[in-house]
């Protein structure tokens, strides 16, 4: 493969103003073909609004793009696909309703007029798919599929069409660890077949796996432009955050045995396509309960089912020993702290600001929001934009992921469920998650807390459990014996004889 | 939207809606300047007209009122025609069974019964989805053929006055229904359509169900999470926009047409459903939206009679009002975007 010396798209001294703020500050930077470009910051850093300028979202305020040696004629996502730009979004623009096949189909410039059932020119749309997702059957319809499912499936998409140019917005932020490998190896391929690849990420491990350049984006501007290898991770995260990153991670108290607080019984239940059967687990009052496992086991409707939301079928939620299951359609509130997954849809009303999301509870109870100081928890949360009056839906989903933290967290709470809590949030907002999580365990509060990321997981849960295919397959002290090994078979399916 | 932005749209729609119709009577030969100042002065110009006007207002109002209330919660409701229809109905189902009531106990009576009727016609897809999640904006556009044919069915059949020599009507409402009016055309029912869309104002902006609703409406999933009861919303507003729709029927029927017939609606349930849509649901901003459309409709119809242009003249005006509304803000917004601001 010959290495093209030409950069493919070159930025000069670009900018993209939003009224009174510079998303984009006079950045200048290259992307060459055959190379994975790393393109790091925290959240708001101007990573993705730099690319949709590249993709044609959003016009340059100042400063050109070139395109191979010549103005970028894009003018939008359509003119970018036919220069071979191609961008997977962090929100997904796949049809639920299609299977996978016809969704990739849609977006296939070689799709042939006719398909037949076994066409074999139609086949070769899932070439790609099988690389980098074998797991997947073509023929399921995209909402049955996991968010990190989707995701592959979005990629598999974006590359079908050729292009010269990969965007990747936060790929691995849904992903499980096994699926993330995967995405790596995929995108070093890609790079190996003289593509350039550019991956907007704020986790280093996604940096550690893949990329070759490492752009450095912080307050809208280029920070620093390097070569993997010729800075230290810490300068790179002094880099990205403008200071020296901390030191000590957060992690709760080590727990004191005290008596159950939130008691899981028996629960089965099941709801589109997915089954619980059999649940019980006891949550003392102080205790962080991880529950490990590869998304689409059941957690979903486990934590649906603990909140509330969803009736159980069987079984019991007990919350000091009252029951706080939803029965029928009866209007129910939850008592515990939820944050659920994708607070976009499960969380939040876009339509209404922040200071009414924040207070949201109190207003749907018709009592005194007193709790809810608005401006101390926009603050303590570091939410921005940071005005109460603003509109939720405005905002990125790592803030929207804030917001929820800080309502569900920021005021004390009998018990915490918090489903992937730390998603899409950077560095300084995980900790801050964290913080406030183990702060309502250290105040007496039974904390479950669903995770994947296994690192995190052993690092500050006491006790982890292991969902597969809707029930819980092992439930292990956390005592500094446990490997990521040993949870990994857990996941995906070991002998019960390994459970301690 | 700021407020400058706010009028900006308003004078480009207005400027657009201007130039379309222009184009409009010029295709039909007639000078455009001459048959829009005629149209503003048919609508508005005297007594007589805004009498005309107000008398085409009043339908579209409680119609796009009907629209509004479910409309808050995010529910799309077309049903308003059917509602109408209905609320007709039962309206004169009441006159006609006690047609000696003493004119105090009449009107309140014959206005709760039509109340109830709508009521009962918006309650059958409030119902349907609130507990089987059945689509309310097919329903209520099913229920509207079944309510005209109804009504339909009724005049030509048991409820046609022998007297009327096969027209099909009912007998002429005795005097004790005709709501009060002044000058003709400006009724009671007027009066009670802009009280409601006050009252509906007040209620949807302030206090405790206003907030409900509104979360509700952004988002379900955690209206339920924090205890809200979507399925109550859904059947209660749903019965409600039907109460007003039913409301505006028996009132059209009462103070204008004096009797039950088949045709009551020229098609004020469409118009009123896309007058609801371009105030986004908001009572306050319907009232002035309702008056405009139907000046146009009244004074369409005198333009047709003194200045010979076609019937559907009001109907394409209409379109071409809508069309713009809904489509100049799109644009600004738009141009706005590729603007770089």
């Amino acid at each position: 493969m010959i290495m093209d010396r030409e950069p493919l798209v070159r930025f000069e001294h670009l900018t993209r103003r939003f009224g009174e703020l510079a998303a984009v500050s006079d950045v200048s930077l290259d992307i060459r073909a055959g190379e994975v470009l790393a393109l790091l910051g925290e959240n708001g850093a101007g990573k993705s609004t730099l690319m949709k300028l590249l993709y044609g979202i959003h016009p340059p305020s100042a400063g050109r793009i070139l395109l191979d040696g010549r103005e970028s004629p894009i003018r939008g996502p359509a003119d970018a696909m036919r220069n071979g730009i191609g961008m997977v979004f962090q929100h997904f623009s796949l049809l639920p309703a299609l299977s996978v096949r016809d969704n990739l189909l849609a977006a296939w410039p070689a799709t042939p007029a006719y398909i037949g059932r076994r066409s074999k020119r139609a086949a070769r749309v899932l070439d790609r798919l099988s690389v980098i997702a074998p797991d997947i059957d073509p023929e399921r319809r995209v909402d049955t599929l996991s968010v990190g499912e989707q995701q592959l499936v979005e990629l598999c998409k974006v590359v079908n069409l050729e292009a010269r140019v990969v965007i990747l917005d936060e790929p691995t932020s849904v992903l499980t660890p096994a699926e993330a490998q995967r995405l790596y190896d995929f995108v070093l391929r890609l790079a190996a077949e003289g593509r350039a690849v550019v991956l907007i990420t704020h986790k280093l491990a996604d940096v550690e796996a893949c990329a070759d350049r490492i752009a450095v984006m912080r307050g809208g501007m280029l920070v620093a432009d390097f070569a993997k290898g010729e800075r230290t991770t810490a300068e790179t995260v002094a880099l990205m955050m403008g200071r020296p990153a901390a030191t000590a991670e957060p992690a709760p108290d080590r727990f004191a045995g005290r008596p159950a607080r939130l008691v899981l019984r028996e629960i089965t239940a099941s709801a589109a396509g997915h089954v619980l059967k059999g649940i019980s687990l006891e949550i003392a009052g102080g205790e962080v309960l991880g529950i490990a496992g590869v998304a689409g086991n059941g957690q979903t409707l486990l934590a649906e089912v603990v909140a509330g939301v969803e009736a159980p079928s069987g079984g019991d939620v007990l919350l000091d020993g009252e029951s706080i299951a939803r029965r029928g359609d009866e209007p129910h509130a939850t008592p515990i702290g939820y944050i659920p997954e994708q607070p976009r849809d499960n969380a939040v009303v876009e339509t209404m600001d922040l200071s009414a999301n924040l207070r949201l509870r109190a207003l749907a109870a018709g009592e005194a929001d007193g709790a809810y100081d608005v401006a101390a928890l926009i603050r303590r949360f570091n939410i921005a934009p940071s005005e109460p009056t603003r509109r939720a839906g405005t905002l990125s989903g790592g803030n929207l992921q804030k917001l929820v933290a800080a309502r569900e967290l920021g005021v004390p709470r009998p018990a915490v469920l918090a489903c992937y809590p730390t998603m899409g949030l950077d560095l300084g907002a995980v900790g801050t998650v964290y913080e406030a999580m183990f702060a309502q365990a250290a105040a007496g509060a039974a904390v479950l807390w669903i995770s994947e990321d296994l690192d995190d997981l052993l690092a500050r849960a006491h006790r982890i459990a292991v969902m597969r295919g809707g029930a819980i397959v092992a439930l292990v002290e956390n005592d500094g014996t446990l490997t990521r090994d040993r949870l990994g078979a857990f996941m995906t399916g070991a002998p019960a004889e390994a459970a301690a | 939207m700021s407020a400058r932005e706010g009028w900006i749209t308003f004078a480009a729609t207005l400027a657009a809606f201007l130039m379309l119709s222009a184009i409009f009577f010029l295709l039909l030969g007639k000078p455009p300047l001459e048959m829009g100042l005629s149209l503003v002065e048919f609508a508005f110009g005297d007594a007589y007209s805004l009498s005309e006007t107000l008398a085409k207002a009043s339908p579209i109002l409680f119609c796009a009122l009907a629209v509004a209330v479910p409309g808050r919660l995010g529910l799309i409701s077309v049903g308003a025609e059917g509602q109408l229809y209905i609320g007709a109905i039962t309206g004169t189902a009441l006159v006609l069974g006690f047609p000696e009531l003493p004119p105090l106990a009449m009107i309140p009576l014959m206005l709760a019964a039509a109340a109830l009727g709508g009521a009962a016609w918006g309650l059958v897809p409030g119902l349907l989805r609130a507990r089987l999640d059945i689509n309310e904006t097919i329903v209520t556009l099913i229920l509207n053929y079944c309510a005209v044919l109804f009504a339909s069915a009724l005049v030509f059949g048991p409820w046609r006055d022998p007297a009327n020599q096969g027209w099909p009507a009912t007998a002429p409402f005795p005097p004790a229904a005709v709501p009060p009016a002044v000058d003709g055309k400006v009724h009671l029912g007027l009066l009670i359509g802009v009280l409601l869309a006050l009252a509906l104002h007040v209620f949807f902006t302030r206090g405790r169900a206003a907030v409900h609703i509104r979360i509700l409406a952004g988002n379900r999933k955690v209206g339920r999470t924090f205890g809200l009861d979507f399925a109550f919303w859904v059947t209660a507003l749903m019965a409600t926009g039907g109460a007003i729709a039913g409301i505006g029927g028996i009132i059209e029927v009462a103070a204008i047409q004096g009797r039950l017939q088949p045709s009551i609606s020229l098609g004020y349930g469409l118009t009123g459903f896309l007058v609801s849509w371009l105030a986004r649901h908001r009572p306050l901003v319907i009232l002035p939206i309702a008056l405009l459309v139907g000046g146009l409709l009244a004074g369409s119809d005198a333009l047709q009679l003194f200045a010979k242009v076609p019937a559907a003249s009001a109907t394409i005006l209409e379109g071409l009002l809508f069309a713009t509304a809904l489509a100049v803000p799109g644009l600004i917004a738009r141009w706005r975007r590729s603007d770089g601001n």
